[in-house]
């Protein structure tokens, strides 16, 4: 029956699991004593002791009985209806109690025909288990001949040391027992370093020596059949009775013994998975999952998404090409556009040339025939060439006037035409105001004395240089003394000059005969001559206020009237005081080149 | 004696309605019908006063003008433009050539003899 199993590998015996036997035993034969209270075969209640050998017998944590044969016995209990009765102790107590007849049966007992004479097992094993020798993590023992010398931990009394002592023997090995009541201290004192190896059955190895910190070594040994032990002389047929069970139970695969064996090895003895490495194992597990779907997933939309981009860059691609050719064209139209720019202003430039050589051409042919038509008919009228009559003088006198309106018609279009073209150019030269204004009064004093009105002149003390074009600035005033004189029946014509701030301010007043609010809006408008019902009395073109507002804004100054209708009106404007800031208007007024001179400012031709 | 005024004009009417005016007032006029006439005669005439026109034919009053002040027997000779050239500049032109005076045309029969007779440096009568 005995047997030594040396270096075969860890995974072959936790396959086997519980199966052989083992046979020695050196049985202690206690004397009996004490009360014995003899184990009745009918009696509903049987005793059972209990020690500590899980998974095989075991009190659990909390204070019952439970293992492998405690649930078998159980079950039998319960078929049979008997009371079981649990007795704690270790296991030589045990054994001794059953000796003595206290309990009934004893469990994990191996059987030999030593233990056959003190008690009475029955034949059907429960199960078969294999003593190991377990030894601290990294001892180096890899057969029995390693064992030379160590101190081994064993628990007395058991077939396993029986058989153990033996096979040392046989191969000289010397060896230092320490006894112990029960592998839980056995396993503790080699933690400790009490014990070099202890011995124990492989159930309770698989289950504890991880916790202890201890690992099982290739040394093998004793396959023993475990049985319950009865007492010897007790009656009530014990060892049939559970033959009779286990015989039953044995053979349904799904009986409460295999539940039994189940739960009790494969569950527990099993190697077990640390709890982190089975919470890492399943994270991970859920973490491939995920990612295996998730990927699947992923990869759709990838494919997905990428057949979209395929389709959207196509697009793209398409529509750069389009607004390439777009642009493309956009260019062309462009620089042709551009090109017709270049032309036009060209054309516009040319154009432009053409149009002061018009101006001045114009100017030029037309006073020439006017020179004669002017100088001619004042020589007659002077009687340069000899006398006239005064029917001829009058009608001499209608010529010259129509030919005076034809030129200032001339001098006023050609006046405007360069304004409005930007070609007319100012002079802008400090200049002593008062003897200019008074220059242009004295022009037209003969015209109002010759109808009988009053020109009066107020010039303030202060007045000094003005600084604009001098001769624009004599055309304005003389045109709107003119117009005065023009207007004005009876009463008189007061023109007056004082100082505003930096500016000059002259207005001109007269007792005429005023001007409507409704027209007061359109009398600085080009080509408007007031239908006072009197046009054709009071001649004029209609452009002279408008060159004045134009001059007058070019030259810096504003312009402006007061009217009452049939008593008279203000016409005043400002002229730009020499004070100090030429350059300013000089970077004002785009025109300042050069001024020149005009009829209008020359009093001869009014 | 008679002031000498030289007027270089091309223009017919114009040449005729001046001397006419200058006549009668008094004055002995030559007349040149373009500007190189214009400049000899200056040169034998020896005038007064030089009434110019501006736009002549082969040389304008400009240029008329410029060349009389080159030549230093003539440099004090006023000069006086009769233009009916109208255009901003002008007048400055004018002036910048080495003319004294400019008179605008159409003419004005009753001051035109005052514009004249105040480039003259004095008067006999």
């Amino acid at each position: 029956m005995n047997s030594l199993i040396v270096n075969i590998q860890k995974k072959y015996f936790q396959n086997i699991a519980v199966a052989c036997y083992s046979a020695l035993f050196a049985l202690l034969t206690f004397s009996c004593f004490a009360e014995t209270r003899p184990a009745n075969a009918d009696a509903r209640t049987v005793s059972v002791g209990v020690y500590q050998n899980a998974p095989k017998v075991f009190t659990d944590e909390f204070g019952k009985p439970s293992g492998i044969f405690i649930e078998i016995i159980e079950h039998i209990a319960k078929i049979e209806g008997w009371n079981l009765r649990y007795v704690s102790g270790t296991w030589a107590e045990g054994l001794d109690r059953l000796v003595k007849g206290e309990i009934d049966l004893m469990p994990d007992v191996a059987y030999t025909s030593d233990r056959e004479k003190t008690y009475s097992f029955h034949k059907i094993p429960v199960m078969s288990v294999w003593s190991q020798v377990y030894a601290p993590r990294g001892s180096g023992i890899q057969s029995i001949l390693d064992l030379n010398g160590k101190r081994i931990a064993a628990m007395e009394n058991t077939i396993q040391l029986e058989t153990f002592t033996r096979l040392t023997n046989s191969f000289g090995l010397k060896i230092t027992l320490i006894p112990v009541p029960d592998y839980k201290t056995e396993f503790e004192m080699i933690a400790a370093g009490k014990a070099d190896a202890g011995l124990t059955n492989r159930l309770y190895g698989l289950m504890h020596a991880r916790k202890s910190g201890l690992e099982d070594t290739p040394v093998m040994f004793d396959p023993a059949p475990f049985f319950f032990a009865a007492a010897k002389n007790a009656s009530g047929q014990l060892p049939e009775i559970i033959d009779r069970h286990l015989s039953e139970l044995k053979k349904d695969p799904k009986s409460a013994y295999y539940a039994a064996m189940k739960r009790w090895t494969s569950e527990d003895v099993q190697f077990k998975i640390p709890a982190w490495l089975q919470i890492s194992g399943i994270v991970l597990g859920i973490a491939l999952f995920i990612s295996l779907v998730g990927g699947g997933v992923l990869k759709h939309q990838v494919n997905a998404r990428t057949r979209e981009l395929k389709l959207i860059n196509q697009e793209m691609e398409q529509r750069i090409d389009e607004r390439t050719l777009t642009l493309k064209e956009t260019n062309l139209k462009l620089h042709a556009a551009l090109e017709d720019l270049a032309v036009a202003k060209e054309r516009a430039e040319a154009a432009d040339q053409i149009k002061s050589a018009f101006l001045a051409t114009m100017s030029h042919e037309l006073r020439t025939p006017l020179n004669s038509i002017i100088g001619f008919t004042g020589i007659l009228i002077q009687q340069l060439g000899g006398p006239i009559n005064e029917e001829q003088s009058k009608q001499l006198g209608m010529v010259r006037n129509s030919a005076n309106h034809l030129l200032s018609l001339i001098s006023d279009i050609l006046d405007l035409s360069k304004i409005e073209a930007g070609q007319l150019s100012l002079i802008s030269e400090p200049f002593e105001l008062k003897k200019s204004i008074l220059r242009v009064v004295q022009s037209v004093r003969p015209l109002a004395e010759k109808k009988g009105l009053d020109l009066t002149l107020e010039v303030a003390d202060d007045i000094g240089t003005a600084c604009v074009d001098e001769r624009r600035m004599e055309q304005v005033l003389l045109n709107l003394l003119s117009n005065a004189v023009k207007f004005t029946e009876q009463g008189g014509i007061r023109v007056s000059c004082v100082c505003e701030e930096k500016n000059y301010l002259i207005c001109v007043t007269d007792t005429g005969i005023g001007i409507k609010d409704v027209d007061l809006e359109r009398l600085f408008m080009p080509f408007h001559q007031i239908d006072t019902g009197l046009s054709r009395k009071y001649e004029g073109t209609g452009l002279g206020l408008s060159i004045c507002k134009k001059l007058v804004e070019l030259m810096g100054g504003k312009v402006g009237v007061k009217s009452e209708y049939g008593k008279g009106s203000t016409f005043w404007f400002t002229v730009r005081g020499d004070i100090g800031d030429e350059h300013e208007y000089f970077q004002e007024s785009p025109m300042h080149q050069y001024g020149k001179q005009k009829n209008q400012s020359d009093p001869g031709s009014q | 004696m008679k002031k000498k005024i030289l007027y270089i004009e091309d223009n017919e009417q114009n040449l005729y309605l001046v001397t006419f005016i200058l006549e009668k007032h008094g004055y002995q006029v030559f007349a040149a019908m373009d500007g190189q006439q214009g400049i000899d005669s200056a040169a034998t005439v020896n005038p007064d006063l030089i009434l110019l026109d501006i736009q002549l034919p082969l040389m304008d009053g400009y240029a008329v003008a410029r060349q009389l002040r080159t030549n230093p027997d003539l440099a004090d000779i006023p000069i006086v433009a009769v233009t009916s050239y109208a255009m901003a500049g002008d007048r400055e032109k004018a002036i910048a050539a080495g003319c004294n005076g400019y008179i605008e045309k159409p003419i004005n029969p009753d001051t035109f003899m005052q514009q004249v007779e105040q480039h003259l440096p004095c008067r006999e009568e």
